[in-house]
């Protein structure tokens, strides 16, 4: 079954001066297989974001129909875990608080959640810091942590929204690789919004191209490269390229 | 990596350097009154005179019909913690209320906008002849001994009421706001992990709220100790710094005014520095975001 469809979905929004502003139209895409890595890019504008907030239930398309693991995506609670790239973590709990937050949220046993949080926070080379809060962590640490709270969370479908764009190159580099193996050692699918389209190739299975805004699916290509991926790579710069002359064809 | 802030801070920004820049001009005061007025005026009483009065604070004044200035305070203390707490009890779930609903918004925008610029005060004449001189100890349930009857029968319900209108309104207001600017993305965020109502309050409303109502408090609290004492003085009183105060002044014991204003002016601080620790400690990360 598939993890998620989005069948014809069309949205707008009104602007404060009564203005309506078509984001996406039309789009249709699903993610077949329950693991794997979809990237979509496109134009500032295109609705990238709007497709992670459908598909996570927190937008209601205007048409069209949207379904997540073969329901309602308000019905799928739980399911879905949601990362964007400010905002993130509760700067008013330390680190421990907020990556077991799903944890303490079901009522398990504190021991239990202590335990499981130590784990995740050991696997994510977040120890020493459990005790801190957000506003004593660099921007990497603190993504590392929200990426620590998606794992303490039972969510199959992972929605990134540009979550590494703040970040320097080395530490963006080292989160992608984190977020390679996670999603092949939790067998998650990943639905991950990227204005870069190095990241796209670099982490993708299949990217969606989308055009500027409304939004409509103007391209997929399947990437067919393992991982770990080389940057200099002829196959690398080939997509990459074509990626480009893609989203540039829809300017 | 950042790390936690470094405790370096100039010496003026350190407790003690804070405590001896703070008690220059007090000590100079106090230095000159010593030096001034030796002998006391018809007016002004001794620094030794005053001092007496502070040193033997359960000591009943001989020619007053005030109590001893110990009694006086806890008289006051009572009356602003109970009008106190009646009012941030009544404003925080009321403001948690209509921070979350625009239709309980809509009905108490109107009445709060036009109630909050009156002035508590203002409004004790006619609180007065509204609860008469009814206190706690009338209302009161059940058996009260002499003299818990006695302490709860200086409580007026008058003055209550206009403490819980000077608390009432700060907090409100502090508290919608801080309802009201919590970030989507955090209740986007529980919304996505299945958080139940009560949950998304414990977790996210309160504690983003926090910083903000502890700023309303500390400003209740000041307009609560400038009304209470305003009220002390209004007739029917029999108790409390203000109404010590204020007899003192009419039978020339001026040793007992100027105690009195001392004791209003030290209490006055003390309360400010707990409500600034208070937000401080409540605010800490939003201080930090900034």
């Amino acid at each position: 079954m598939s993890i998620f469809v989005l069948h014809d979905v069309a949205k707008a929004f009104t602007s404060r001066e009564g203005a309506v502003v078509p984001a996406l139209d039309g789009l249709s895409f699903e993610a077949a297989s329950s693991s794997g890595i979809t990237c979509i890019v496109g134009p500032t504008g295109s609705g990238k974001s709007t497709v992670l907030r459908i598909v996570a239930g927190l937008e209601k398309a205007d048409r069209g129909s949207v379904t997540v693991n073969g329901q309602d995506p308000v019905n799928a609670v739980g399911l879905v875990g949601y990362l964007t790239q400010r905002h993130t973590l509760f700067p008013w709990m330390n680190v421990r608080d907020n990556v077991g937050l799903p944890l303490s949220l079901r009522s398990l046993p504190a021991a239990d959640v202590h335990r499981r949080v130590s784990a995740i926070c050991s696997q994510l080379g977040l120890e020493g810091a459990e005790e801190r809060y957000p506003y004593e962590l660099s921007g990497g640490m603190q993504q590392r942590a929200a990426l620590g709270r998606l794992m303490a969370s039972e969510a199959r479908l992972w929605l990134l929204d540009e979550p590494f764009t703040a970040l320097d190159e080395r530490t963006r580099h080292q989160l992608q690789h984190l977020v390679i193996t996670l999603v092949r050692e939790r067998r998650l699918a990943l639905l991950f919004v990227t204005h870069s389209i190095d990241e796209a190739v670099f982490l993708a299975d299949r990217v969606v191209v989308l055009s500027a805004g409304p939004g409509r699916m103007v391209d997929t290509v399947d990437i067919g490269l393992g991982h770990p991926r080389d940057r200099l790579s002829p196959a690398y710069g080939g997509l990459m390229e074509r990626i480009r002359t893609r989203i540039e064809s829809v300017l | 990596m950042n790390t936690r802030p470094e405790q370096r801070r100039s010496w003026p920004d350190r407790l003690p350097g804070k405590l001896l820049l703070g008690s220059l001009l007090p000590l100079l005061v106090l230095l000159l009154w010593w030096l001034g007025i030796r002998s006391g005026t018809a007016v002004v009483p001794t620094f030794g005179a005053v001092l007496e009065v502070l040193l033997h604070p359960f000591r009943t004044p001989p020619d007053l019909s005030s109590r001893s200035l110990a009694f006086s305070l806890l008289m006051t203390l009572l009356r602003l913690a109970l009008g106190f707490s009646l009012g941030v009890a009544t404003a925080v779930p009321l403001g948690f209320w209509a921070g979350r609903s625009r239709i309980v918004d809509r009905v108490l925008y109107p009445i709060v906008q036009v109630s909050r610029p009156v002035n508590p005060v203002v409004l004790l004449p006619v609180v007065t002849v509204l609860f008469g001189l009814s206190s706690v100890a009338s209302v009161a349930v059940g058996p009260l001994d002499a003299w818990r009857h006695d302490v709860w029968d200086q409580v007026q319900l008058a003055m209550l009421f206009i403490l819980w209108w000077g608390a009432f309104f700060p907090v409100f207001m502090s508290t919608v706001h801080g309802v009201r600017s919590v970030r989507t993305a955090y209740l986007d965020t529980m919304a996505l992990l299945g958080a139940t109502g009560s949950q998304v309050l414990r977790k996210v409303l309160l504690p983003h709220a926090l910083p903000s109502i502890a700023q309303g408090m500390r400003i209740a609290m000041g307009v609560s100790w400038l009304v209470l004492l305003a009220a002390e003085i209004f007739p029917g009183t029999r108790s409390g710094i203000g109404y010590m105060l204020c007899t003192a002044c009419k039978t020339s014991d001026y040793q007992y005014t100027f105690a009195a204003v001392i004791v209003i002016g030290l209490i006055g601080l003390l309360i400010d520095v707990l409500f600034q620790r208070l937000e401080q400690r409540a605010g800490r990360w939003q201080a930090a975001e900034r």
